[in-house]
Formats: C-alpha cells, structure tokens, sequence
C-alpha cells in the first residue's frame, strides 16, 4: 500500500509539506470512516476540510495526533509522515506526537486551573524551566492567542471564569505555549459567537505565520475566508484538495460544486 | 526512539517520554494493586469464615442447614431456625415493600409538581440514611407496644377464626416477632427498591411515554403498559436488591424480632434470624462448636446474600445499558 | 362507550392515589421516627451527656464522653484508611474499567459488597485480626469500618469521574499529558467537590453501623483514646443500654441514638445543599 503512485490532488503546490497522508484508512470497529486518503499539508499555511456532517473530516484531523488513540474500537492504516516517519506506527510515542502537533476542540475546555497554569502545564511537561522564564511563556502564549490584555490581572483565577470566546482563546494559547510545529482545530468557533468568531480567524491568520495549521470547518465561508488550501470530503473519502480560490471559483468535481452551491447540505 | 523534528530540546522531549511511559505503567498497576482490595476482601471473607466454620461443617455436615435446634448445653447446632426467620422476615419485608415503592417511584416520576420532586426524593434517601440501630430502637420502644395494642388484637379477632391463615395470628400479642420484625425491615428498604425503580423508570424514553400519552392514555395506563414492560428487568433488579439488604440486616431485626431460636407458625411469636442469632450469642459464645457453628451460619447468610446481591447488580446494569460498562 | 371510559378514570385516580398514600407512608414514617427520635433524645441532651463517661451498671447519671470520643477516633482511623484506598480504586474503575474486563468484574464485586451484610465483615475482622491478636481493639473496629466504606467511596469517586466529559480529558491528551497526569491533574480535580462528598456519605453510612463493631472493637466502659485495647463507641452502647433494665442507661441510649442521627442526617443533607449550589454554578 505505501508504495502506490502520489494521487496529482495530493501535492496542488511544490511548497514545503508538514504532514503526508498516504492512503489512510480509518475504521470504527467494522465500519470504514476513511477511505483511502491521501493529501499533503502544506508547512506554515491554512489548510481547511470542509464536507457535510459525518463526511469524516474531524476523524481525519483526529489522525494527525493519534488522538483514536484513547479508543479501543478505533484503528488506523496507511501513512502519515511528519519528517519522515510515519505517525500511526506502533513504535511512536503518542505523547511526543502530541507534544509536536497540538488541537484545540470545538467545546472551549479549560483545565480546572488557575488561567496560568492552564498555560504551564502543558509547558512543565516537556521542559525545565524558571518561575520567571514561566512567565515569559505564559504571557507569550497569551499574547498570540490575543487574550494577554483581558486576562493579565487575572491569572490567579479559574479558567472557568472566563466567557465563551475568552476560554476558546485560552484553549489556543495552551496550544500554542509548547510550541508546537501543526496546530489542528477542530471547528473551533461552531460554539462561539460572531464577534469571538471574529476575532479568532484574526489569530489564525496571523498564527499561519509560525505554525502549520488544519482547520476543520462546518462553516464554508469560514474556509473560505483564511485558508491557503482546501479539501473537500464526501461519505470519507476525499473529492477534492487544491488552492482555496480554485475550490470555491472554479471547483473540478461536480459534488464539490454542488456543495459549494448548497444543493446539499 | 525515531526522531520526530530537527528542533534542539528532542533529546529532552525523548527522555521526558520515556519517563511518563514508566509513570503510567505505575500508575496502572498501583491503582489495580488497591482496586484488589475489594476483590481480597471477598476472598478473605469466604476463606476464613469457611476455616472457622469447618468443626460445625465437620461435625453436622449439610444437615446443619435444616436441622431445627440450637441447644448450647448439649452442643447441637442446626440452622433451620434461623435461616426460616432471616428468609420469612425478608419475604414478608418485601411483600409490603415492593408495593409502597412502587407507589414512591411512581409518585416522583409522574405524579409529583416538578418543584417537589427533589426535596421529597431526599426525603426518602434520607430513610435509608437512617442508622439500622434507630429503626432497631424505635421499633422496639415505639412501634412495638403500639403494634401490641392497637393491630395484633384486632387483627387477631378478624382472622384468628379463618382456616388456614387464622394460625398465623395465633399467639400472645406480645408486639416483638417475626411480622413487627418484617414491617420494620420493609422499612429500611423501601427507600432501596424505591430509588432503584425511580432510576430506572427515568431510563424510559420520553418519546415512548409521549406517544402513549397522545393516543389518550392515562398515567396509571402509560405506566402499567409502557414504563413497567420496558423497565421490568431493572425493577426485578430493584426488588433482588431489597431482598440482599433485607437477608442481611443486623440491628433492626434483632431489637424486634424476640430472639427465640425456634420455628412457630405464627408470625406473631418471636423467633430468630441469622444475624440476630450471631449478634446475640457471639459475645459469650464458648469456643469450639458453638462458635463454629455460629461462623458457620454467617458463611450461610454470606453466601445467600452475595447470590441474591450478584443477580441483581446484572439485572439492573442490563437494564441500564452502560451502567455495568 | 361511556362507562368503559369512566372506568378507566377512576381505575388511574385509584393509581394515583395510591401512589400518594405510599409517598405519605414513606414520610410518615420518617417523620415518625425523627419525632421520636428528637423528643426521647432530647431529654438526654445535657452538658453531662458529653463530660461525662458510661455509668456502671446501678449507678446514677452518666453520660457519653467516652463512647463519642472512641466512635470519633474510630471513624477517623477507617475513613484515612478507606478514603486513599476508595479513591485509587475508583480512579483505576473509571480509566481502565472500560478497556478491561478485570477491571469490570472488580466493578462488579464492588457492587456486591456494597450491600453485603455488615456482620458478616465483623466476623472477618474477628477471625483475622481479633483472634490473632489476641483480643478486641479499636484498630479492628476501624478496619472493620473501612471495608464498609471502601465500596462507597469507589463507586462515588468513578461515578464523578465518569462525569468528566470526553472533551476535557482529551485536551488534556492532546498537549502529550501521560494519562496519570490527565487522570490527576485535570480529571480528578474537575470533580474533586463530588469525590469529596462521596467520602462523607461514605462516613456518614458508617457511622451507625453497630454490627461489625461487636466483634471488634466491641466496647469500652471508661474512657481511653488506647486503640489498642477496646474502644468505647456510640453504636455498642446504643445496644447494650437500650435492652438494659435501667432507666438512665435507655435514657443515654436514645441520647446516644440523637446524637448518630443528627450527624448522619446533617452530612446527608449539607452533602445535597452545597453540591446542588455548586451544579448550579
């Protein structure tokens, strides 16, 4: 299986990749929730999955970070290579996985922490470091994530404390606090309203900058707004994957078009 | 350990992993080591009281469980007694209990204004939070002499005439034995069976209970033709689980039940129950057969319980879906 | 048509008024027993009751220090051993119970002794501990105590834990935690008020329980904190007094019986109020 040809649709651009996915197969127990999916992620860009409900894109992004993991029905086969190992392989460290490719979710979920800390633990994990060299991190993190100036009299509180949008963008701070090289979200702002919605693709436009980012979206006009590439998925398998202006102007398959044009939902 | 990025620090990363893979090997096996506990525990109980009972067990052989005498003086030990007043007082116990929680559970899952539902369920765990010794007390100083004076007599000249159930009124009403000692008993487990079957009636699915009702059923109707088919393996449950407290149930019984080791046919005499006999007579019990047979009887009353208990935690986790998962 | 109509009304008013007469059964006969509870209670509820120790057989008066003091020292030494022992087991039930099968057996038996017969462990305690050591202690008494409460505290505490919702712990994942962080750290502390509660109605179960503490702690009539030898406690002297022909000895019984009940229902009760203010935050 690893060694069919590379799919054209895989590589729209020559640019430098950050994940390869090779003829990925994603079963739950008996039933197949991916079907032979092969794309690659371009490094430092917006990459979206957008599909109907159930068409298997949150599973997809799941893959990235093993995150099937925690669950026993659920296997994956084929290839997914980040610097040239292959991710679903036995041998690799899950933790290490993570540590490098990190995911905010759909629900805000802040850790029953102090706001601070919901920033550090994820840091003390992985590295050693001082009390002050600590603070410079968390409030980095919070920086980025755009929330420094709202919560920075704030840090010895709950992170439940905070509204809807505020926990979203604490849950991207911690993501991005370990430094990792891929963020995945996973319809990040499907729970939040317009105005936090808003504010969070001004992030993720600026965080393409720094780190690769796959964006799950149920939303289209979302994708189209601040993605660089653009996969459409159908019943897990993948239709189509090209430059976002291409997708949504001139799309090559009709059930991408169809889509596209809401003739189904 | 394959390189997963060029970045410095990935020997730390590497290092860091392999230290959290032996945490959580040792988390995993510390938790397991003191979930066992529990599982020592049911072990060590079957193992011991079968060692300490084996010079009754020797000595009568199965006998031992329908032999009817207890003679301290002759050293003659036979169990009959006591498991017919541990297994006639919890029928019994159930025989009013069932009903009344049934009522319970319907009452809060249908009847009751929203607004009442949650202190009145208190109220009703509360009964069960009541300490065995209280009802014991109680029973004996309060109800008691009332159930002496003011049911026994009447009860007595309405049935005492009646064929067969007459000899089972028959008797001093002395307000200890075994009926005083069922009614308390249904007491203390009423609230048992009542929040069992109120849990499960609330696993029925409001559409189900919604369309009954749209054709135009009353609640009695949606009950005893929705709710009760769909929940009866749970409510068997329920009932299974009364039954292994009720077989069990120390300080209640032995305040109330009169403490005599023999078998009457009347349900106003005193007699015994397993738990009362061990609760009274192993303080001063001489060592040998007495109190072997006495290990002998809580191996007895063990073992009843623990079956009864097993059937009905898998009636209920079947009934409840993923609450055994 | 009419009559099978009426029918079927007055058989559903008969149900639900039966339904309401088996609810007021079950509070008249709470409200029965707190009555009497309170009022014979009550008039033992004296500064005596708690300077005073058991009186001797015959003698006047008296009070309950020495059993209040033996029953508290005796309900903390088996809550601090059941509580870590619940706790851990609970935390193994609710991580691996769904991925082992021994996981959930232990589940299973854990159930069962939840309602398994409170005199059959004092039996046990006496056959493993009395006898080989060759005599009653307050030590027995609490280990007795805590085989009951273990069953509670780790049906509670994976109870709570099974709350925490799949989204949380898998952030938690998702930033490379080992899963004893993500157990610890993030699961546990989310429901830490509900573990916690679980431990109190665990003590609050034991704190009546007479049964196994007649074979093992068994009683002490002067005062003494030694729990080594045995141990005073309200539950032994409820029994022995209450059955006793003495009228100050029934008296400190129904004091005695106040006392356990008013801690057991306080615990039930505070445990429902703040946990209700805490779920509506």
């Amino acid at each position: 299986m690893p060694n069919q040809p590379v799919p054209d649709q895989a590589m729209p651009t020559g640019g430098k990749t950050a994940l390869q996915v090779r003829n990925l197969d994603f079963f739950y127990g008996d039933f197949k929730g991916l079907n032979n999916v092969s794309l690659d992620i371009a490094h430092k860009k917006v990459t979206a999955f957008i599909g109907p409900s159930g068409c298997g894109k949150s599973t997809l992004l799941r893959t990235f970070n093993r995150m099937y993991d925690l669950y026993p029905g659920q296997r994956a086969e084929g290839q997914i290579l980040f610097h040239g190992n292959n991710l679903l392989d036995k041998s690799q460290d899950v933790n290490l996985v993570r540590a490098k490719i990190g995911m905010v979710f759909q629900k805000p979920t802040p850790f029953p922490m102090t706001i601070y800390d919901n920033i550090a633990f994820g840091v003390r994990l992985y590295e050693r470091m001082s009390k002050s060299a600590m603070d410079d991190r968390v409030e980095w993190a919070l920086n980025k994530a755009a929330l420094w100036g709202e919560v920075k009299d704030k840090l010895q509180q709950n992170g439940l404390s905070l509204s809807g949008g505020q926990q979203q963008r604490l849950c991207i701070a911690r993501a991005v606090a370990v430094k990792p090289e891929i963020v995945l979200l996973d319809e990040p702002t499907s729970a939040l309203d317009p105005i936090s919605t808003a504010k969070i693709e001004e992030l993720i436009n600026e965080l393409k900058s720094e780190y690769t980012i796959a964006i799950v979206t149920h939303n289209m006009q979302q994708a189209a707004r601040i993605s660089d590439f653009t996969a459409f998925m159908y019943l897990g398998e993948l239709i189509e994957f090209n430059e976002t202006a291409t997708i949504f102007m001139r799309p090559g398959k009709k059930q991408t078009e169809d889509y596209i044009t809401g003739r189904f939902g | 350990m394959s390189e997963l990025s060029a970045t410095a620090g990935n020997d730390m990363h590497a290092q860091q992993v392999r230290k959290f893979r032996l945490q959580d090997r040792l988390f995993h096996h510390t938790t397991q080591l003191f979930a066992l506990v529990v599982l020592a525990a049911l072990v060590g109980i079957l193992v011991s009281l079968s060692l300490e009972a084996w010079p009754s067990l020797k000595a009568f052989g199965p006998a031992f469980l329908w032999t009817n005498v207890w003679s301290v003086p002759d050293d003659q030990y036979g169990a009959l007694a006591a498991i017919y007043g541990t297994v006639v007082t919890s029928v019994l116990a159930l025989l009013f209990a069932v009903p009344v929680s049934f009522g319970i559970a319907l009452f809060l899952t249908e009847t009751c204004p929203v607004w009442l539902r949650r202190p009145l369920g208190t109220a009703i765990e509360l009964l069960a939070g009541i300490p065995s010794i209280v009802y014991g007390i109680w029973g004996l100083f309060v109800f008691a002499p009332l159930f002496a004076d003011y049911v026994q007599p009447p009860l007595q000249a309405l049935l005492g005439e009646v064929p067969v159930i007459g000899g089972w009124f028959s008797g001093p009403p002395i307000g200890v034995g075994i009926l005083t000692a069922s009614i308390v008993l249904s007491m203390m487990v009423i609230p048992f069976i009542a929040s069992v079957m109120r849990d499960v009636f609330e696993t029925v699915p409001h559409v189900l209970k919604e369309s009954a009702y749209g054709v135009g059923c009353t609640t009695w109707e949606v009950t005893r033709n929705i709710v009760l088919p769909y929940t009866r393996v749970g409510v068997i449950g329920g009932i299974m689980l009364g039954l292994g407290r009720a077989l069990g149930e120390t300080m209640a019984v032995t305040f109330v039940i009169g403490n005599a080791n023999r078998i009457n046919g009347s349900l106003f005499a005193p007699g015994t129950s397993i738990a009362a006999t061990l609760a009274n007579e192993f303080g001063e019990a001489d060592p040998g057969l007495h109190i072997a047979s006495l290990f002998a009887l809580g191996l007895v009353l063990f073992i009843i319980t623990f079956v009864v208990l097993a059937i009905s935690r898998w009636l209920i986790s079947r009934s409840m879906g993923s609450e055994g998962l | 048509m009419m009559s099978l109509y009426t029918r079927r009304i007055w058989i559903n008013r008969i149900g639900i008024t039966l339904s309401m007469v088996a609810m007021s059964l079950g509070l008249v006969a709470l409200l029965w027993i707190l009555w009497t509870l309170f009022s014979r209670g009550f008039a033992a509820l004296s500064w005596d009751l708690f300077t005073q120790d058991t009186p001797a057989p015959g003698s006047e008066g008296g009070g309950l220090r020495n059993a209040i003091v033996g029953s508290g020292l005796i309900l903390l030494f088996s809550m601090l051993i059941a509580t870590p022992i619940g706790i851990l087991a609970g935390i193994y039930l609710a991580e691996y119970g769904r991925i082992s099968k021994f996981a959930a057996f232990t589940r299973f038996i854990t159930d069962i002794m939840l309602s398994a017969p409170s005199i059959v462990i004092g039996l046990f305690v006496y056959a493993l501990f009395v006898v080989t050591t060759g005599g009653f202690s307050g030590w027995a008494g609490s280990l007795a105590l805590a085989l009951i409460a273990i069953p509670v505290v780790v049906r509670t505490t994976e109870n709570m834990l099974k709350l925490v919702p799949t989204s949380l712990r898998e952030a938690a994942f998702a930033v490379g935690a080992p899963r004893w962080q993500v157990s610890i750290k993030v699961t546990l502390r989310a429901v830490q008020s509900g573990v916690v509660t679980g431990v109190l109605l665990a003590m609050a179960r034991i704190t009546g329980e007479t049964a196994p503490l007649l074979f093992t702690a068994l009683n002490n009539q002067f005062f003494s904190t030694n729990m080594a030898e045995p141990m005073g406690n309200l539950p032994v002297v409820i029994y022995q007094f209450a059955l006793s022909p003495y009228d100050n000895w029934v008296n400190l019984a129904w004091g005695g019986a106040l006392l356990i009940a008013l801690l057991v229902l306080t615990v039930n009760i505070g445990v429902r109020i703040a946990f209700r203010n805490k779920a509506k935050r």
